[in-house]
């Protein structure tokens, strides 16, 4: 399968992550000879292929309350801080 | 040389037993150790950051209780920690700008066992962003060189782990293995280097690349530290859901007696799939023989889905990359870009703080993923991945154990595969089946090359095999000598 620059843009932007037009030309031949090489896995026949994946299922934990952290942890590691929260940018603007 | 250079020169069991006898003063060997730990960062670029308050503080502690009577297994040994693994009050970086600036704030479980056990940590190590590569070419700081030829690559993720125990700066380190990150820097660094049975060390306190592959495992130059560590590390962790409840194997014991009566496979898939360097073809028919001549049993065994291994990883890895990297918007930790709403600084912060392999590889899994994609590729990976598993369980009804080389080739020079990142991923064709399957495995020196640079035989065993893998890892040693060995460009 060929993926091509809009596909490579496309999934960007699902990603958020911005890329330049030669950085776009560039991952477009990268990831189609990549994908190419895994097509190899279509050789095995549908009918060998178990019908789900078989892994083991995530074990659960009680649903029991602990002691959080102290958030001079999450201060000192955040990007912006204020009262005892994280700082976010504008999610709706005035014109939404 | 001093008592404690020497000390520091050979296995970590000496070390610790050296400390426990009170020979030497954990803080003298912290000290000493940490000089080393400055001058492997300047020389091979394996440490990031260092750990002199941490570790002198803890070396004080090791002296304080072994004066009391405690009895430490690894008293004072020197401990390297890969750079995605927290330890407290240390940088976390992942080898990642976008983590620049980030501490963490308590210790990875496994690091806290080490600890517990006497371990002291020197130095956090460099490695591949996230632990994506094979090269250590992909960490956003800088390569770290190998100690055998500073001309060529350590290998990937945990390079710096790997470069930092071969150059004598620690005896032991950890890192992280999710396809092989652990066993092929061992490899290509003439150490032993394992990964357990998945879910078997906790993964707490890892930062993650691929949930259902992520793995801890440690770095040695003997056997016998390298079970040591596994005995320190493996057990049931609360904090990992995926951790193991069932009682960890005994390693030691298993290890004393030997590997008559073993049955051993040799990957009959080797030598098709992995284009075997002719020095790697000999030391792999090499091992064989030796085992031979040790009382095991030599069988061919195939397990016919490793071609599909490297496939069924880059998708299954990738994807599961593009999910937990997710996390990394500039919100809560890590470096913050963009200056306008919410999206814009998601992506100017992703974009301005990943590197070209973690953008690759989030695209390859977000593409994976996507509507119309999935099930023809990660769906289909996925049901692959099961065969896989099974072609493993009916090869164990027939070997105790599979041995392959670790990599198909020694290492490797600077830039030799980054202009092409799929000759990269196939690097990986030996090692990635096992984390696959969740399965056991290790890499044990198993000779040099005509050039001077080491080789690796990996043993891959069913679920909680890790008493045989040591085992068999053991007779290897004793038979190829090649841990005695000292890298030209060690300290």
């Amino acid at each position: 399968m060929k993926i091509d620059a809009v596909l490579v843009s496309k999934v960007a932007r699902l990603a958020s992550l911005e890329i330049s037009p030669e950085e776009t030309e560039e991952l477009a031949g990268q990831l189609t000879r990549i994908v190419e090489h895994f097509e190899e896995l279509r050789k095995i026949p549908d009918e060998e292929l178990p019908g789900a994946p078989d892994r083991p299922s995530t074990p659960l934990r009680l649903d029991r309350a602990v002691a959080g952290r102290d958030l001079s942890f999450a201060e000192g590691n955040a990007p912006e801080f204020a009262h005892e929260h994280f700082v976010v940018p504008r999610v709706v603007s005035r014109n939404d | 040389m001093s008592a404690v250079d020497r000390l520091l020169d050979g296995p970590a069991a000496d070390l610790a037993r050296a400390v426990r006898e009170r020979e030497v003063t954990a803080v003298a060997v912290a000290e000493k150790a940490l000089g080393r730990v400055r001058a492997a960062a300047d020389r091979h670029g394996s440490y990031l950051w260092f750990a002199e308050d941490l570790a002198l503080a803890q070396a004080a502690e090791v002296d304080r209780l072994v004066e009391h009577g405690e009895n430490f297994p690894l008293a004072g040994v020197p401990l390297a920690v890969k750079d995605n693994i927290h330890v407290e009050t240390l940088p976390s970086t992942a080898g990642s700008k976008i983590l620049a600036g980030f501490v963490a704030a308590e210790s990875a479980t496994c690091v806290r066992r080490l600890v517990a056990a006497g371990a002291v940590v020197v130095g956090k190590t460099n490695c591949d962003e996230f632990g994506m590569g094979s090269s250590n070419e992909s960490s956003a700081y800088r390569p770290v060189k190998n100690p055998w030829d500073p001309e060529r690559v350590p290998g990937g993720s945990s390079g710096g782990s790997a470069a930092a125990v071969a150059a004598r700066s620690a005896p032991l380190a950890i890192g992280t293995d999710t396809g092989g990150s652990v066993r092929q820097p061992a490899s290509l660094c003439g150490l032993v280097g394992w990964k357990p049975t998945y879910g078997r060390v906790s993964r707490y306190g890892l930062i993650a690349f691929a949930s259902s592959l992520d793995q801890a495992g440690a770095f040695a130059r003997t056997v016998e530290d390298a079970a040591l560590a596994f005995r320190e590390m493996a057990g049931e962790d609360p904090r990992d859901s995926t951790s193991l409840r069932t009682p960890v194997p005994d390693v030691l014991g298993r290890m004393k007696k030997g590997v008559e009566g073993l049955r051993v496979g040799l990957l009959l898939e080797a030598e098709a799939e992995g284009g075997l360097a002719p020095d790697v073809r000999k030391s792999f028919e090499g091992t064989a023989e030796l085992l031979r001549k040790a009382g095991a049993t030599i069988v061919e065994v195939s397990v016919p889905r490793v071609p599909m291994a490297v496939p069924v990883y880059y998708l299954v890895a990738t994807a599961e990359a593009s999910s937990n990297l997710a996390r990394f918007d500039g919100i809560r930790y890590g470096a913050r870009r963009g200056d306008g709403d919410l999206a814009s600084v998601y992506t100017g912060t992703r974009s301005a703080g990943f590197g070209p392999e973690v953008k690759r590889r989030i695209l390859l899994g977000t593409f994976a993923l996507s509507a119309g994609y999935q099930d023809a590729y990660y769906g289909r990976a996925e049901r692959v991945r099961a065969l896989l598993r099974r072609d493993f369980d009916a090869a164990f009804l027939k070997v105790d154990a599979i041995l392959c080389p670790t990599s198909p080739e020694t290492a490797f020079r600077f830039g030799a595969k980054t202009a092409d990142p799929l000759q990269m991923y196939l690097a990986d064709v030996f090692t990635v089946p096992a984390s696959l399957a969740g399965l056991p495995a290790l890499s044990v020196p198993s000779g040099l090359s005509s050039e001077g640079l080491p080789i690796g035989m990996q043993f891959i065993g069913p679920v909680d095999s890790e008493p045989v893998l040591f085992a068999l890892a053991r007779s290897v040693e004793e038979g190829a000598g090649v841990w005695t060995l000292k890298p030209p460009d060690a300290l």
